[in-house]
């Protein structure tokens, strides 16, 4: 008996324990499933993976796909299709550039963001992302009443401009919120070694996102009617939605020290941008992103013109002539990412990109003296892949500018530039060709009115190199401390 | 595991302050998802009115 009693015992104790045990499980299967169904990453993670990384670059693709949507699919289709006046329809495509420089206000909130969590990024990410969908949701409706379609001819006007211009204006202060701070994250997740590979694959993910939509927005609005409108852009709504909540999903860990932290004065704007601007070479390399990006920008507006009106290429011809152009900037990109990986100087990559950009903008004038589509091609395929190295290095550059606790502003003083100076060299460009135009009717040379555009460029890209020269050969700013990933969780072996 | 630490929040373990910041997030996109869909809705009766 007295072996079965003790054996029953013995049940009995290994049956308590297992249910301690069952508690102990089951309180912590619920914790890990609220866990799972919350979007921030538990703990920093030592190496942030590379898919991991490629998911976070989808956010680009959205940028990419609003920036087509606006400046090329809706800039036609408001003049061809609805019969909006072209002025009407250029100021509400400029709006959105209205607010690039409150990418520097943007990063520097983000920098300093106060949370529980000790979240930066992410709320911004997120606000962002619903500012974009917000502008696409009503964007179809807008400018079918700004159009007059249906019963809103009898409408008063204000109401289709105002709608419009709201919704411009939510999906431009969508995309310079979610780039912005999407960059930030990204310098935040990778070590000073890695962050080449990021800015390349930053880069790639953008040009992806605009060749892929324009092919579809292409064929999906082949045959327009205003629900095909609606249709296409509600489901770049959509799309915008559903990538970058994918794409931020779990990327950045909460953060209980910086969450719990007791916070001094708080620093003002003006305080930290002076702080980041006495760093030495900042104003010089933003000076330099300026003007390089205005320069590449303008030839980028004006090259399939110039390629129709001078050299008489078909329109299949030119549309080549920017998926060169495309090929050129992805050569760039990959090259710059490889060197850099290796060690070269960022700033050093971007002059040789601008020292690439000069000859090959040069060679544009020279194809229309030798009337050679040959010469043209090959100077796109030169100028996308100078455009590449200087953009990949610039930003590179601008990333190790900072102190970790300043990415934000840094990115933000880089995109406020970066998209001023692209905005302005686009809106250049048009004016300059528009009194191409004009000139053309008066009977002058359609390549006599070219040339002086393709001489400011490349004179813009020699500015750029001036200023940039003293830098050669040293980093901006270089770093006080280390900076290593996520905050120091990380001790990593940046040089 | 603190799960008997009284600040925070089951199913989670989130502290109060941080719950109630993830809820600040739904409600500012339940707000802003609201706006917009007045709008769209006064956009389309602009042009296409509904109920006469």
């Amino acid at each position: 008996m007295a072996p079965i009693l003790r054996r029953a015992i013995f049940y009995k104790q290994e049956w308590s324990g297992a249910m301690v045990d069952i508690k102990a499980f089951s309180i912590r299967k619920i914790t890990a499933f609220g866990l799972t169904y919350l979007p921030f990453a538990d703990a920093a993670t030592e190496a942030v993976p590379l898919s991991r990384l490629l998911r976070l670059s989808l956010f680009q693709v959205t940028v990419g796909m609003a920036l087509v949507l606006m400046i090329g699919t809706l800039n036609r289709v408001m003049i061809v299709e609805l019969g909006v006046p072209a002025a009407l329809v250029g100021g509400m495509l400029a709006l959105p550039l209205v607010f690039a420089p409150f990418r520097a206000l943007i990063g520097f909130r983000s920098d300093n963001f106060k949370s529980a969590l000790g979240l930066r990024r992410l709320p911004f990410i997120f606000k962002g992302t619903i500012l974009q969908f917000g502008g696409f949701a009503i964007m179809p409706f807008a400018l079918l009443v700004l159009s007059g379609f249906g019963k809103a001819a009898q409408a008063p006007h204000w109401i289709g401009q105002v709608a419009a211009a709201l919704s411009f204006l939510l999906v431009g202060a969508g995309i310079h919120t979610v780039q912005t701070v999407g960059l930030a994250l990204a310098t935040d997740l990778v070590e000073e070694k890695d962050q080449p590979k990021v800015v390349g694959l930053m880069y790639v993910s953008l040009l992806f996102g605009m060749i892929v939509s324009a092919l579809a927005y292409g064929a999906l609005l082949e045959h327009y009617t205003p629900l095909r409108l609606i249709q296409v852009i509600q489901g770049s709504a959509v799309t915008t939605v559903v990538l970058n909540f994918y794409a931020m999903w779990k990327q950045e860990a909460r953060n209980r020290v910086r969450g719990n932290a007791k916070r001094g004065p708080e620093e003002k704007f003006g305080q930290a941008w002076a702080k980041l601007s006495e760093r030495p070479g900042i104003i010089r390399l933003l000076a330099v992103i300026a003007l390089g990006t205005a320069g590449f920008g303008m030839a980028d507006v004006l090259m399939e013109p110039f390629g129709g009106q001078v050299l008489s290429m078909t329109v299949a011809q030119t549309t080549r002539l920017t998926i060169y152009l495309a090929f050129g900037n992805l050569l760039g990109f990959a090259l710059a990412s490889r060197v850099l990986s290796r060690g070269a100087l960022p700033l050093n990559v971007a002059i040789y990109g601008a020292m690439i950009g000069v000859p090959a903008l040069s060679f544009f004038v020279v194809s229309a003296h030798m009337l050679s589509v040959l010469v043209l091609t090959l100077a796109t395929l030169a100028a996308g892949f100078g455009s590449g190295l200087f953009g990949h290095g610039t930003l590179t550059a601008t990333m190790r500018s900072a102190p970790r606790e300043q990415i934000g502003l840094s990115l933000g003083a880089w995109g406020a530039v970066q998209a001023t100076a692209a905005g302005v060299g686009f809106a250049l460009g048009g004016v300059m060709r528009d009194v191409v135009l004009a000139r053309m009717a008066v009977g002058g040379s359609p390549a006599e009115a070219y040339i002086p555009v393709f001489m400011l460029e490349v004179g813009l890209l020699v500015l750029a190199l001036l200023l940039a020269f003293p830098l050669f050969g040293r980093t901006v700013a270089p770093p006080d401390e280390p900076k290593t990933a996520q905050d120091g969780f990380v001790e990593g072996n940046a040089s | 595991m603190s799960t008997n630490d009284p600040n925070k929040v089951w199913p989670t373990g989130l502290t109060l302050s941080e719950a109630e910041e993830v809820h600040s997030y739904l409600i500012d996109g339940t707000r802003v998802f609201g706006v917009i869909a007045l709008i769209a809705h006064i956009l389309v009766a602009v042009s296409t009115p509904w109920l006469g």
